[in-house]
């Protein structure tokens, strides 16, 4: 029997191997790990599109079309392998304008040199991702926007990397942000608001309903389709659950020194901040804080306006956070700014949590009994705030009478974007963001030329940008059902 | 590319940067002493089932021959069926059961199967593609230098390129003599020329435009061509000599594969709790390489056991090719003496 016997395995030790093998150890691991994430992901796809194939194969009415599903099916999957078998780099894309900008990077108008479809390309820099310990949030909106498949959130088509940058190859939404929109109309009735917010409801529900929470719903990452129909970008901020998502950012936020200017003992006019903005004589006031909001979109703090006020707090927060910032963009839609406007961040931090106080509505607007209401039970305490059963006990609310959620994609939006061509940008702020050079040919090296590994094939050696352990796994391929043949 | 393998070349020898011909290997004269480029030979030296030596890549389609597992399966005990093999005692850990789990459950074989619409070429391109990814993400922690300089795999660790008591890889040099390299430097030369491949488009077309679709006699009216002018990803594109590359391809994988099973389970890979990532890529691969006939089953000998016992195990579902290639007795006999029979 003794001759049957395995080798007694020895106690596992990793404290005998250098740095590098355990560098390279975790490498191994997460890209393992991924790949089979990632391939039964593919796989689980792939399935239900042969399901869908053989339904339309056997259905009476596309008899005579057969052929044609069947070869269309080949190629559309065969150009999908291909996609996953190259790799993807900048100078595949013709920058066409810089069209939208936040603290850590740049959204781009791209054309696709291979097949000249049009696509917005978002760039993060690693070496900011790094030194500002940004890294949780490049995986969670990855992670987001790569799990879902809705209708409501921005699609992801690739993410991609090179030396200096992370990449995320988005569809374009030509109809800008809904801050571009209320900065245009400052003020929408209740019919818009009406529409917007079951829009922005159905896209909550959605990510709610995948797991994650957005933390960061606001104006300007509310985006609009051709159609004038909302979508969800900017997932920086998503908390999933899962482990390399946690980390308190706004705690963060918060600990870091007050910049001078924000002080409030700098701000002699901060005394009487809770009653600024109150009445529509403010206009002036009113308009600079419209003015400089874009800029606040750029700046690191970014805009507090529409945090919950558990977030602050080290209690815990859960999905109903995003309910709450909800609630403050009605009251913008309505009044024409959000609830806790002030002039900086600190104060409006205090107004926050102070918000039984602080949440007031001007006397001069004629709002509703039905929206005053709504507005008043999502900007709430967490365990009283509608919302916190779910997304149905909002729909139900008086406010919404009559509205057919499911159907409110198929109906007219309120402002349709009127667009002249494929790469019309008229919808964004083009002329305030910097734009190098004229169009065409920026950034990326020349095709063939710099480029990092090629192919399929991967360098041997640490070399390979896609090998470094903060990025890894960040790649990803969406099959793209819309490519044409 | 030529500064893949320079730079490659550079790390091995230490010498300046200096561009590769990319010439194939197959028409051009193998050169090793210099560490230019070479071929590896497609059998190992010292394997029972065969005594000739030959180019991989020229090879034709071997028939079918019952592999060494499948004739002792016929007959025995399960004891005698694992006896057979020439195996150390006591056995490897990696064919203990309790070491030869995954990190995924489930049938594999979802991930392998080609979707009907798909045509064949390029089903198997990808998959060369995304194993030799996987493969690498191992390969790695054993190549790369610790602070000290040492590679896990290196001359010393591993001075031939073996996989067992029975089998040692040998390389063909400029006189088609096989030779024997540290594992190290054999697998080097095999990543260089297997990258070659991968990144050359002639070979691995990569144009969207290109594509193709799969015939199906019941609904593509388009004339089915079948004789000595069709190939294996014709339409899509691919050389008349692609699926004998890719077979060469996965031959090498394999190659790597039992090496880092026979000289590198426990050390790295056991001991930086690799085992089932190592195991699960594995499993994929067999059952890729074998449902695509691209391994034939003679050629899975130095891993034939860990195979018996994941077909034993239910790892390879019964409609597997790798089932099929499977000694049960031999896999039931292993599971036994785990204590999980
Ligand atoms: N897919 C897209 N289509 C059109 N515009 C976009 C798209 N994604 C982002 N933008 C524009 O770029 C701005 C910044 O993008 P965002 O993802 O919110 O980045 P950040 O994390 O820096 O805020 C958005 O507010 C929007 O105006
Ligand atoms: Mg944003
Ligand atoms: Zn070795």
């Amino acid at each position: 029997m003794s001759e049957g016997e395995f080798a007694p395995p020895p106690t596992p030790n990793i404290e005998s191997y250098g740095p590098n093998a355990v560098y390279n150890r975790e490498r191994c691991y997460q890209l393992a790990q991924g790949f089979f994430k990632d391939a039964v992901r593919r796989a689980r796809e792939r399935h239900e599109r042969q399901k869908e194939l053989k339904l339309r194969l056997e259905s009476p009415e596309l008899l005579s079309r057969r052929e044609l599903i069947w070869s269309h099916s080949g190629k559309l999957e065969a150009k999908y392998l291909r996609f996953l078998r190259t790799k993807e780099e900048l100078s595949n894309y013709a920058i066409v304008k810089t069209i939208g900008k936040g603290y850590f990077g740049e959204v781009k108008l791209v054309r696709k040199r291979q097949d000249g479809r049009v696509y917005a390309l978002k760039r993060l820099f690693k070496s900011e991702m790094i030194s500002k310990e940004q890294l949780p949030r490049v995986r969670a909106e990855r992670d987001a926007l790569a799990e879902s498949d809705s209708e409501w959130v921005v699609k992801l088509f690739t993410t991609f990397q090179d030396n200096v940058s992370l990449y995320m190859l988005m569809e374009f939404l030509p109809g800008g942000d809904l801050m571009s929109v209320l900065i245009k109309y400052q003020i929408f009735s209740e019919d818009i608001t009406r529409f917007y917010t079951a829009e922005i409801i159905m896209a909550i529900e959605a990510i709610h309903n995948l797991g994650y929470i957005h933390r960061d719903i606001k104006p300007d990452n509310i985006l609009l389709d051709r159609g004038g129909h909302i979508k969800l970008a900017d997932f920086g901020l998503s908390k999933g659950f899962r482990k390399d998502h946690e980390k308190s950012y706004y705690q963060e936020l918060l600990q870091r020194p007050v910049p001078p200017s924000s002080r409030p003992q700098n701000n002699r006019h901060s005394v009487n901040i809770d009653e600024i903005s109150l009445t529509v004589s403010n206009r002036a006031q009113i308009n600079e804080w419209r003015r400089s909001r874009r800029l606040m979109a750029y700046s690191s703090v970014g805009t507090p306006d529409y945090i919950a006020p558990e977030l602050f707090s080290t209690n815990g927060y859960s999905f109903e956070i995003d309910w709450w910032s909800l609630g403050t963009i009605i009251y913008e839609c309505l009044v024409g700014w959000p609830p806790f406007a002030a002039e900086t961040f600190y104060d409006t931090y205090r107004k926050i949590i102070n918000w039984p106080h602080t949440l007031l509505f001007p006397d001069d607007i004629q709002l509703s009994y039905n929206a005053v209401h709504l507005i008043r039970s999502m900007i709430n305490a967490p365990d009283a705030r509608l919302g916190r059963n779910g997304a149905a006990e909002i729909k139900n609310h008086p406010f919404f009478a009559g509205v057919d959620f499911s159907s409110l994609r198929r109906i007219r939006a309120p402002f349709e974007p009127p667009l002249t061509s494929d790469v019309d940008t008229s919808a964004f702020p083009v002329d305030d963001l910097p734009q190098e050079g004229d169009g065409e040919e920026e950034g990326g090296p020349a095709p063939g030329g710099g480029g990092d590994a090629s192919g399929g094939g991967l360098l041997l050696g640490a070399e390979d940008p896609e090998m470094f352990l903060p990025f890894l796994g960040y790649t990803f391929k969406r099959f793209e059902k819309s490519y044409t043949a | 590319m030529s500064n893949l393998f320079s730079g490659i070349n550079a790390r091995l020898r230490g010498t300046a940067n200096k561009p590769v011909p990319a010439k194939s290997p197959i028409s051009s004269t193998p050169l090793t002493d210099d560490g230019q480029l070479a071929l590896p030979s497609s059998l190992s030296q010292a394997s029972q089932s065969s005594t000739s030596l030959s180019i991989a890549s020229k090879l034709p389609p071997l028939p079918a021959s019952p592999s060494l597992s499948q004739t002792i399966g016929m007959m025995g005990s399960p004891e005698e069926a694992l006896n057979a093999y020439p195996l150390p005692r006591p056995l490897p850990v990696w064919l203990n059961p309790a070491y030869a789990r995954h990190i995924v459950k489930g049938n594999f074989m979802t991930l392998s199967a080609r979707p009907k619409t798909v045509e064949q070429g390029e089903w198997v391109a990808h998959q060369v593609v995304e194993h030799y990814r996987n493969l690498w993400n191992f390969v790695r922690v054993v190549f790369e230098k610790e602070e000290d300089g040492k590679t896990i795999c290196n001359a010393t660790s591993c001075p031939r390129m073996s996989a067992g008591m029975n089998h040692s890889y040998t390389w063909l040099n400029n006189r088609f003599e096989p030779i024997e390299l540290p594992a190290f430097e054999y697998i080097t030369l095999m990543q260089r020329w297997i990258s070659g491949k991968i990144d050359d488009t002639k070979i691995f077309p990569t144009e969207a435009s290109g594509v193709s679709f799969s015939y199906n006699s019941q609904i593509t009216t388009t004339a089915l061509l079948t004789g000595p002018d069709e190939w294996v990803g014709k339409r899509s594109g691919f050389p008349k000599d692609f699926f004998s590359i890719c077979q060469t391809i996965f031959l090498q994988m394999f190659r790597v594969y039992a090496h880092l099973y026979w000289a590198h389970f426990t050390e790295p890979f056991y001991h930086l709790n690799l085992e089932k990532q190592l195991n699960s890529c594995f499993s994929h691969f067999v059952l890729t390489a074998t449902a695509l006939d691209l391994l034939k089953p003679q050629e899975l000998e130095p891993m034939q056991p860990l195979i018996d016992l994941w077909a034993a195990n239910g790892t390879f579902p019964p409609e597997s090719k790798a089932y099929e290639y499977a000694n049960l007795k031999a896999g039931a006999r292993l599971l036994q003496l785990g204590g999980m029979a």
